[in-house]
Formats: C-alpha cells, structure tokens, sequence
C-alpha cells in the first residue's frame, strides 16, 4: 500500500501552475512575515521549503489558498487570481488542498464523515458518489477498515493520513503540506511521508514544508531555504547536502540534519 | 486512581454536636418561645381539593401556581434559547453592526436591576405592544376548543396578553445570559477546525452549521442546564405583575392565612421539586452525550 514502486523515472515538469509575485504580508505588530516574495511553482513540480521558526513558512502556504490575505503583490493558481473576488477564492480552495501539523479532523465525524463533507457540501456530491471517492482514498491511505472510526480512537499517523484523504477528496491540483509530520511521534512519520511520496510520484504538484530532508531528498524537484520572508537560497537537495552557498544556510542545516 | 477514605476526625465529631446542639436548642425555643401555631394540617388543601359538584379531586391555589410556573419556564426555555442562539451568533459574526447589536442587548440586560426590566418590559409591552398588535381581539375571536387549547398551553383569554409580556420579559431577560453562554461555547472551538473547514471550500455558514455548532453544542450543554434552572427560579420575580403563577399564589395565601412557614416552605419545595428534576434530567442528558463519543 504505503511506498507502491512506481519506478524511479524522470518526472517531466508541466507549465507553470502558480505564481507567486513580489507578496507582502505584515501582521499586526509590525511583523514582517513575507518580504517581497516571489516564487514560481510547476505542474508535477515538488517543492520543499526549509527555514528556522519564524521565517514565515505557514504564511506563505496560508496565503496561498486565501487563510491570510496578502497586503500586496500577486497569487495566481491555475490562471485564477487570488482577489478579493469570493467566488475566485473558493475556486482556489477546492484546487489547493491544505494539510496541517495539528490534523484538524472534526472530531464529532467519523472518518468517512470527514471525508465527505467537503465533497457533498461544496461538490454537491450524491451521499453514494461522495462514499465511492471516500472508499478508494482510504484505500490509498491504507486504512479502509477505519471509516467508520471518530479520529478519538486513531493513532497520530493514522489521523494526518485521514487528513491527507479529506484534502484529496476535493480533487485538488496542488497540496500544500505544513509540517504534516512535526507532532507524530517517530515511529508514525513514515507511514504519513509514505502517502506524500505517492502523491508526489502520481504527479501531484505539492508544496511541503518539512525538516524531513530524506523526503527532500527522495520526491523533492526543489528545496527553498527561507528566512525573515524572504527565499535565501533554492536548489535540488544534493545541493543543500553537498555545497550549500551561505552561511545561513549552513548553520541551519547543521542544526536539522 | 486511589479511592479516597472518607475519615472521621475528632473535629469533625464536635462539629456535628454543635451543629445537632444548635438544631436542638433553636427547636425547643420554638417549640417554648415561639409565639407561632403552627397550621400543617391546613396544607395539602391548598395544593388539592375535593370538588363538590363534580364529585373529583381538582388543583388548587398552589398547583395552579405551579402549573403557570411551568408553562412560563417551558416555553421561556424555548423562546430564551432561540433569542440567545440568534443573539450569541451575532455576538460572532464578522459583521459589526450585528455585534453592536448583540453587545447593546447583553449589557443592557446583564447591567439592569431584573426588577426595573420586568416593569419596563411590562408596561412596553403589554400594555402597548400587544394591544396594538390585537392579539386580545385575535384570542377571542377563535373557537370555543381553540381558546380551550390556547389557554392549557399559555393563559386563559383575559390573562394572555399579561402572560405574554411576562413570558417575554424573562425570555429576553434569561436570552442575553444564552448569548453568552453561546458565544463562550463558540468561541472555544479551536481556530483549526476554522481553517481545516474554510480550507475545503465550506462557506462560513456551512462552518458554523456542520463543524463548528455540533461540537460548540456539546461543550454549551452543561452551562445551558444551568441556565434553565436559573430561568425557573427567576420566574418567580413576574409575580410583581400579577402572574398568577406558584409566587404570586402564595403571596395571595400568605395574605388571606397568614400561614406564612407553611405556606413558603411548601413553596420552595415545589421549586426544589422542578429545579431537582431539571438538574437530573440534565446529569443524565451530559452522560449519555459522554457515552456516543
Ligand atoms: N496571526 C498572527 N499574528 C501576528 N503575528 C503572526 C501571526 N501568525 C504568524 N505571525 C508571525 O509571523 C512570523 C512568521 O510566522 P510563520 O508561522 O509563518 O512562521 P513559520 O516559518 O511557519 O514558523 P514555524 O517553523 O515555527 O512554524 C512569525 O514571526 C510569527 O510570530
Ligand atoms: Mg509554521
């Protein structure tokens, strides 16, 4: 189920799927949490952003499917801009996929309850078309005999692959991944990185941030190393092994790997 | 879990001979002292009696007392939640108006003397309000059989219009404390389950109807019950408006008899008896919600 071998063959990367132009964010308080961020991402591309706490890397996926506005500059996913247009914002949110440290399954739903109530409520999904796309998820996910389980009786790992399933029921053309794996305990992070490399290698364009430089290493088309809000420094992840060009950079993947 | 021992310690031995001390001394003066005969027999006549002309056993001054009490608790329940649902939906809505809204009504309720509202509401309401909305005209122009059904839920025809504003009046009061206990509940809901749900694309309203509330009703529940049975001891003070329900009754007793013991003992047993039941009904609802989680 987890680690299927698809083999090992070059990706060819598609057209430029979102842009990612010259954003700002400053919160309350004077934070500057994206300085002038630019970024451009691929269909099929993954991308992984590294960066010490506080560098603004879950602003930066929250201004991608609209959790926080941006105060300037430009977000553009599938040739739909991310305005102030509500209905350009939904589209977004049913194309953009979101997966958080803390799971957020709703806690009152069993877990196909979770699954399908995007899917029937947004999607206007039949109750049994919602049940099919929710079945073969948890069959991806490799828990299928969980469906009727409330996430109260799940494991961590087992919660996060429940989450990924729930995003994915949307149908979504990119996902973005904030530190799926940082409050799992050791023993249940390669279940969930397991499921990211799937995606990654069915083509899915994701965004992830991670600490996890094996995955980076593994599915990764890309790292970004960001500080203060800006991008310091991007490459594959041989390069931030090998020869690293700042001294930011170094010192903080001393601290990681 | 250690189970733990409920020990008796030689203070606990004094204070309870104080106390029994206490009890015994205050029972003799009474008994010697008290320039107070006392009428228990007279009681359960007040509460039942026997109905010559029909031959049956009917309520009397007290029971009707408590049976207004009732209809004025159960249908305030009703009519405070969905004030204090709407009103404490406002209290969050990302509109300000309605939070000024929403804000103006609970300040205003929680900062006024219970009393003040009740004559204000009372004389606004009744004698203005209603009127000119013809709800008396309304009543009687319906059936013999409506009117009968009408006056077993709310009030006899000649009394509707001054139960209603009584009825309202401690809705709208009991409503703003709902609105907060509201609010609270909703506001205790984790800011993920905001975002994991806006993230899928539901609108606000689907947030708040198919994530946010279920969970928010839970944690609201106990509080809620609280409330009620605040709701059914606040009734009493609509007694100042001539409701005749279980307070004002007595009151009426107290001043034909001059039983005064009696009769408010009796009548805070009433109370006890519907609040207890309330409070219980309540214990059992939280545990079988503990249970289906
Ligand atoms: N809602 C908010 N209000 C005010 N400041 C905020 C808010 N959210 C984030 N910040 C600030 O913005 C900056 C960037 O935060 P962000 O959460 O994006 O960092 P991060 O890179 O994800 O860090 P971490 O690795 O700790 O998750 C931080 O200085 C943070 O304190
Ligand atoms: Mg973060």
């Amino acid at each position: 189920m987890i680690d299927s071998d698809i083999g090992e063959q070059e990706k060819s990367l598609g057209d430029c799927i979102i842009r990612i132009s010259e954003v700002n964010k400053t919160f309350p308080g004077g934070i500057r949490a994206l300085d002038n961020f630019s970024c451009k991402v691929k269909e099929r591309e993954v991308v992984v952003v590294i960066g010490p706490s506080g560098s603004g890397k879950s602003t930066l996926l929250r201004c991608l499917n609209g959790l926080e506005k941006i105060d300037s500059g430009s977000v553009v996913i599938d040739n739909i801009p991310l305005d102030l247009n509500p209905n350009h914002r939904l589209k977004i949110r049913q194309e953009v996929g979101m997966v958080f440290q803390s799971f957020n399954l709703f806690p009152h739903m069993t877990v196909s309850e979770n699954i399908n109530l995007a899917q029937r409520l947004v999607r206007k999904k039949t109750k049994k078309e919602a049940m099919q796309t929710t079945m073969s998820l948890l069959e991806k996910v490799g828990m299928p005999e969980k469906a009727a389980s409330y996430p109260s009786h799940l494991s961590g790992g087992q919660q996060q692959r429940v989450a990924i399933a729930r995003a994915l029921a949307m149908m979504p053309k990119v996902m973005l991944f904030d530190e799926a794996t940082s409050a799992l305990d050791p023993e249940m992070i390669g279940e969930v990185l397991g499921v990211m490399k799937n995606l990654a290698r069915e083509g899915m364009t994701m965004i992830v941030v991670t600490h996890e430089m094996g995955f980076a290493r593994e599915v990764g088309d890309r790292v970004i190393f960001m500080e203060e809000g800006k991008i310091i420094e991007g490459g594959s992840a041989e390069h931030f092994f090998t020869n690293p060009r700042f001294d930011r950079t170094k010192s903080f993947l001393s601290k990681i790997l | 879990m250690k189970q733990r021992k409920t020990q008796i310690k030689p203070l606990d031995i004094i204070v309870l001979l104080l106390l029994i001390g206490a009890g015994v001394y205050v029972f003799y003066r009474i008994k010697i002292g008290l320039n107070y005969k006392w009428h228990w027999s007279a009681m359960p006549q007040y509460l039942f009696r026997y109905d010559e002309e029909s031959g049956k056993w009917v309520a009397n001054f007290l029971i009707l007392g408590l049976f207004t009490t009732l209809r004025l608790s159960i249908w305030g329940t009703i009519l405070a939640t969905f004030f204090g649902t709407v009103m404490g939906l406002c209290r969050v809505s990302p509109s300000l108006f309605l939070r000024l809204v929403s804000r103006g009504y609970v300040e205003f309720i929680r900062n006024s003397p219970p009393l003040v509202l009740i004559f204000l509401f009372y004389f606004f309401i009744g004698d203005q309000i209603i009127p000119a909305l013809g709800v008396d005209a309304f009543i009687r122009a319906r059936s013999e059989s409506t009117q009968a059904i009408l006056s077993f839920l709310f009030a006899p025809p000649e009394l509707f219009s001054s139960f209603f504003s009584a009825l309202l009046t401690v809705s709208l009061f009991e409503g703003a404390y709902i609105t907060e206990i509201v609010r609270a509940g909703i506001q205790s809901i984790e800011k993920g389950q905001w975002e994991a749900s806006r993230a899928l694309g539901l609108s606000r309203w689907q947030q708040m109807r198919y994530v946010i509330l279920p969970q928010a009703v839970q944690r609201i529940l106990p509080p809620l019950a609280g409330q009620f049975i605040s709701l059914i001891k606040d009734s009493s003070i609509v007694s100042v408006i001539s409701i005749q329900e279980l307070t004002f009754q007595a009151t009426e007793l107290m001043a034909a008899t001059y039983y005064t013991i009696e009769i408010w003992t009796m009548v805070a047993g009433l109370y006890l008896i519907l609040t207890l039941s309330c409070s219980l009904l309540a214990e059992r609802l939280e545990i079988r919600m503990a249970r289906s989680r």
